[in-house]
């Protein structure tokens, strides 16, 4: 069999099923990462502001956004005026304008 | 498995199964004495646990600058040859220092001789799971290096997550990304084995009412080891419930060990004191913290270990003597302790923002059922038996066959490097004696 180099993932297509939770998984942070990202465009918040205005539990806030942090779209703000939370922004990179 | 392919037979004087910490010093003793060793580890690094430690008790010297140079001299050895994702499937001994040994080596979808670690494969995937090395704490992607002083520092492809969009390799600037690789067989003939395959943590969900897994801010002590860690999840120690600065930790010592109702009944000789040592680096990171260690003994045996002890209470770390028997959550993410005082002899309870229960060490199965025509014995508690503990502690119940660290039973760092030694001396004088 001829492979070629750079687009082998087709071959592993032919015989291997993506499971359904995996794209499943794959929209749901992808879906998150667009909200969490919308929320800081207006203003550096904190993961309990980000998570009443989302809705969303704030340890799933937590760690999406620490991800987002680790992938480089976000970066860590100042602290809050009480010395608990700290504030999060979009990185300054241009790759949040995705 | 490409079963066109018939397995390919390799030829070593010894295999050292498991690259962490003890195998390594095994195989760095046994490669510098001229000997050509195959170190097999089933995970994508090697370096063990001790590689994704912040600092060690109880000197405080990083864990990373100590293991890194050591990996690294593992890595770059002309004697060494290391095969990651591996795993051992059959021993069978054929004679005196004749072993031959089924192993399969996993796909890792990435040519690691042609990877250079440029992360621009980890950039494109656009999956994000949640990562083991981080103990759960963040996410990584399917296509990822695993953590950034992994040896080899390459990438690997997580196939079960993964969605073959083929981004990754389309980024790829050395095409080193290959989807069309399968798992292999090999057949290795050896003189000698050391058996170093480590130990794992017990996991807290078998004891419900201390909450974790249901109360994001009840963590296990290796969260906690992340947490102050170099290479940490977060910017700085934070509640994974909601990313408050923690400012009041409780440590719940012996979860997990010296306990009869989870099934081990022994002490795990390294929670007191690498809680006392995360306490002593806690009180650095968040000089405001309050920190409470409840425990039912404080056991510091090892060199330095009683002033270690000491220093943490001069420094303001509480100790309470109590046992904990539930532990609930508040609305605000607050845990609070029920704890029998065992000095005062009443019941009481305590508030606190973050627990942290110090998990003990429990044998890894396995190692035993691969052995073919002769029988690894194992201890009472499922660690390897040593035969012959005080005159020769390396020595298993299989001649040639040795043992390396915390396969043998619950250790610290510098006990396991030791019995790596030991194992790596034992091997050598099984080696000489084919010769006399």
């Amino acid at each position: 069999m001829e492979v070629e180099k750079g687009k082998t993932a087709k071959y592993l297509k032919e015989k291997h099923e993506i499971p359904k939770q995996v794209t499943e998984h794959l929209k749901y942070f992808t879906k998150t990462k667009k909200m969490l990202l919308n929320a800081l465009r207006e203003e550096d918040k904190t993961i309990p502001q980000l998570a009443e205005e989302l809705g969303l539990p704030a340890q799933e806030v937590m760690f999406q956004l620490m991800s987002l942090l680790k992938y480089g779209f976000v970066e860590t703000g100042e602290m809050d005026d009480m010395d608990e939370y700290f504030y999060y922004k979009l990185k300054s990179n241009g790759k949040n304008k995705s | 498995m490409n079963m066109q392919e018939p397995r390919k037979t390799l030829e070593y004087d010894v295999l050292v199964i498991g690259g962490g910490i003890a195998g390594g010093e095994s195989a760095i003793n046994l490669a510098n004495l001229g000997y050509k060793v195959l170190l097999v580890e089933k995970d994508l690094s090697i370096g063990g646990k001790m590689i994704l430690l912040s600092k060690v008790f109880p000197t405080l010297d990083c864990a990373a600058c100590i293991t890194t140079p050591k990996v690294s001299e593992i890595a770059r050895h002309p004697n060494i040859t290391i095969f990651t994702g591996t795993e051992t499937r059959k021993i069978t001994k054929k004679g005196e220092h004749r072993f031959e040994v089924d192993i399969l080596q996993k796909p890792r979808y990435v040519h690691i001789e042609d990877c250079t670690g440029c992360q621009l494969c980890e950039e494109a995937c656009p999956v994000s799971v949640t990562d083991e090395y981080q103990y759960g704490l963040v996410g990584r992607k399917a296509a990822f290096i695993p953590f950034s002083i992994a040896s080899p520092r390459v990438a690997a492809i997580d196939i079960e997550n993964c969605t073959l969009c083929g981004a990754c390799e389309r980024v790829c600037p050395t095409n080193c990304i290959d989807f069309t690789m399968t798992e292999e067989e090999f057949l290795v003939k050896v003189k000698a084995i050391v058996v170093a395959t480590g130990f794992n943590l017990f996991d807290p969900l078998k004891i419900p009412r201390y909450g974790y897994g249901k109360f994001r801010n009840v963590l296990t002590s290796m969260q906690m080891e992340r947490q102050l860690a170099p290479t940490r999840p977060f910017n700085t120690v934070l509640r994974p419930g909601d990313g408050k600065l923690p400012d009041n930790i409780a440590y719940v010592l012996c979860t997990g060990s010296r306990d009869k109702s989870v099934g081990n009944p022994i002490c795990s000789q390294i929670c007191c004191m690498y809680s006392i040592k995360q306490a002593q680096l806690l009180m650095g990171a968040l000089p405001m913290a309050d920190i409470t260690i409840y425990y039912l003994h404080i056991r510091a045996f090892g060199k330095g270990f009683n002033e270690f002890y000491v220093q943490a209470q001069d420094m303001g770390v509480e100790f309470v003597k109590g046992k904990v028997g539930k532990i609930t959550e508040k609305e605000n993410g607050n845990l609070i302790l029920r704890y029998e005082d065992v000095e005062a002899g009443t019941v009481q309870e305590a508030e606190h923002d973050m627990v942290v229960l110090s998990v003990g060490v429990l044998p890894n199965l396995g190692i035993s059922d691969v052995f073919e025509n002769e029988k690894l014995e194992l201890d009472p508690f499922n660690f390897i038996n040593q035969s012959d503990m005080l005159a020769s502690p390396a020595k298993t119940s299989i001649e040639g066959v040795f043992v390396a660290g915390t396969a043998s039973g619950p250790m610290d760092i510098p006990d396991s490097i030791l019995s790596g030694g030991a194992a790596s001396a034992e091997t050598t004088s099984y080696l000489r004696r084919e010769s006399l």
